[in-house]
């Protein structure tokens, strides 16, 4: 049971950290304002669904579209001016999330909500127990969503041209790829896989604006234990890390859940920096 | 510092020492507050502006300061003195720890730990409420046995004023020359025989160390610690003063300090806005003035000068 809600938890982690990976291999820059963009996404989803009366099934969609939207815009105004220094695009996107969650308590209020099940009951797994719907579907659809990303990295055009650019910005641009569209559409794409962990969680956690530095946290841990920029790290890191999460909360202690993520950074800090799939050479 | 420029520091230390005459106790808290965040933001510049990279633990520090000495005085009687000496030891040990283990692999990675470092030390503290009476906070003794807001206004300036100094030795020293040679090219620093990583962890280890005893110091200031001390907030604040004054300028996060503390005396009138609106500003600031205010104004002095 611990062992299928670390799973499912695992696999909605990797959703959220390939949006941080892609960004961190494409353009060097790290989100905070990751764990802001899925709070904002479940937040959506809520009010949309329940203040406006769209059906759950488009509201979710619909909340990820705005979140890409507002990824684009991050980009366009604000990531764009820093490229080539480091330190600038740290300071911008930790001061963004600051902004965010500012804003997030004063239009949505400091109360924990939560957006309705797309699907209610629960199955019987194979005769030994039963579990929610709602996890099981947000469990397939990020089985969904990883699949289409390894696709989309591996053997589209779009891909092709994201792989170039992480390898040489420089040669990329050279051979006719178009950097700034890459890096905007991106960090779109990351912000979007950002929204789609939170409006898959809500149903399951509620969202509250001051949760968000823990959903950056996680995201960050399983991003370093992957390796930087490795998809393939981010899905093992996410289930590494959903699993010891879980049953770290079940038989030692649920406040400290967050504390065995970090000890796992350190660890990762001293044996293995480059992570599990990372390259050696940074 | 040749002698004829001595006269500006000078003076700015003859005027403060008459607030206490002057200012009545709200305005002198203030005032004490804005030392406290004097300390923390030109600290924090000393690593940020001086040598890149980016710690978000310095709050953290504060807080490990703060809890280390009060926990001393309140547990095993300690004098507040020699409790935030110790604390400012612990930070400066943390420091050299978590700089050593993520210097080596760049400047996010340090960014990334410094920030996990910052939430786990909250949730300790919020969670062992035990010890720490968690967000109730706990209330530790002062410096003196007579309370006088005065007295801390003067602790306040002379430790402000000699971490001051020190930052101000170092960044003219040959530490700070190799400090900037880091910042500026660090292949180029590393090929001409400097040890980047090691200046790059004596920096940490000595800025989180003034954070300690600045976290020290405040909390037997407020007699009353809660884990807002180390909180992102907080640590945010401390960002803001850096980057709205002007990092790598001596004076920039000195005026930032003043003047943030100051304003969000006035913002606080009409509620919890100063974090959304510091945010905006430090927003902009970053994206068009990356200089500060500090550059702002020095622009501006060239112009009228070349006129």
């Amino acid at each position: 049971m611990y062992l299928t809600n670390g799973i499912v938890i695992g696999v909605i982690n990797a959703v959220s950290a390939i949006g941080v990976s892609l960004i961190v291999g494409i353009m060097r820059v790290i989100n905070f304002a990751h764990g802001e963009l899925y709070i904002f996404a479940g937040y959506f989803s809520y009010h949309l669904s329940l203040t406006f009366g769209i059906p759950p099934y488009l509201a979710a969609p619909l909340s990820i579209f705005f979140i890409f939207l507002t990824g684009l815009g991050m980009e366009r105004t604000l990531i764009r001016p820093t490229y080539g220094d480091e330190m600038y695009s740290l300071i911008i996107t930790f001061v963004l999330s600051i902004v965010l969650q500012n804003v997030a308590l004063l239009v949505f209020g400091p109360y924990p909500n939560k957006p309705p099940n797309l699907v209610d009951g629960a199955s019987n797994i194979f005769g030994l127990f039963h579990y929610g719907n709602q996890r099981l579907l947000s469990f397939v659809i990020s089985i969904g969503l990883l699949l289409f990303i390894f696709y989309l990295i591996r053997r589209t055009w779009f891909g092709k041209s994201v792989r170039a650019v992480s390898q040489d910005r420089g040669m990329a641009s050279l051979m006719g790829v178009d950097h700034f569209r890459v890096n905007m559409l991106s960090f779109g794409l990351g912000a979007a896989l950002a929204g789609a962990a939170g409006v898959l969680i809500a149903p399951i956690f509620p969202v509250t604006p001051t949760g968000s530095s823990s959903v950056s946290l996680t995201a960050f841990v399983v991003v370093v234990l992957g390796g930087m920029g490795s998809l393939k790290g981010c899905v093992i890191g996410g289930l590494i890390l959903g699993v010891i999460e879980n049953l770290g909360a079940a038989y030692i202690s649920t406040m400290y859940r967050h504390i065995f993520g970090f000890i796992i950074l350190i660890l990762v800090l001293v044996f293995r920096p480059w992570g599990l799939y990372g390259q050696r050479t940074q | 510092m040749d002698i004829k420029k001595l006269w500006i520091p000078f003076l700015f230390i003859i005027l403060a020492i008459f607030p206490p005459f002057l200012l009545s106790q709200y305005w002198l808290h203030v005032m004490i507050i804005s030392l406290f965040y004097v300390m923390m933001a030109s600290s924090w510049n000393l690593i940020a502006g001086f040598t890149g990279q980016i710690s978000f633990a310095h709050a953290a520090f504060s807080g490990v300061g703060a809890y280390v000495s009060g926990m001393m005085a309140v547990y095993l009687g300690l004098p507040p003195w020699l409790g935030v000496l110790i604390g400012a030891g612990v930070a400066a040990l943390l420091g050299l720890g978590l700089g050593y283990l993520c210097i080596r692999m760049g400047g996010i990675y340090l960014s990334l730990t410094t920030l996990g470092f910052s939430e786990i030390l909250r949730i300790i503290i919020t969670n062992e409420d035990k010890w720490t009476r968690g967000t109730m906070g706990l209330q530790i003794p002062g410096f003196f046995t007579e309370y006088s807001k005065a007295s801390y206004y003067y602790v306040f300036l002379v430790i402000a004023i000699l971490l001051l100094v020190v930052i101000y030795w170092i960044i003219h020293s040959e530490m700070g020359l190799t400090f900037r040679a880091v910042l500026n090219d660090e292949l180029a620093a590393s090929s001409s025989g400097i040890n980047t990583i090691r200046v790059r962890a004596l920096a940490f280890t000595i800025s989180s160390a003034m954070a300690g005893l600045a976290g020290g110091l405040y909390g037997h200031y407020l007699m009353l610690i809660t884990p807002d001390i180390p909180s992102l907030g907080q640590m945010f604040l401390v960002l803001a003063m850096a980057v709205i004054g002007g990092m790598g300028s001596f004076a920039g996060p000195i005026i930032g300090s003043f003047v943030l503390e100051i304003l969000s005396e006035y913002i606080r009138i009409y509620g919890e806005y100063h974090l959304l609106l510091f945010g905006l500003v430090a927003l902009a600031m970053a994206r068009f003035a990356p200089e500060g205010v500090i550059g702002l104004l020095g622009k501006k002095w060239r112009i009228e000068w070349s006129h």
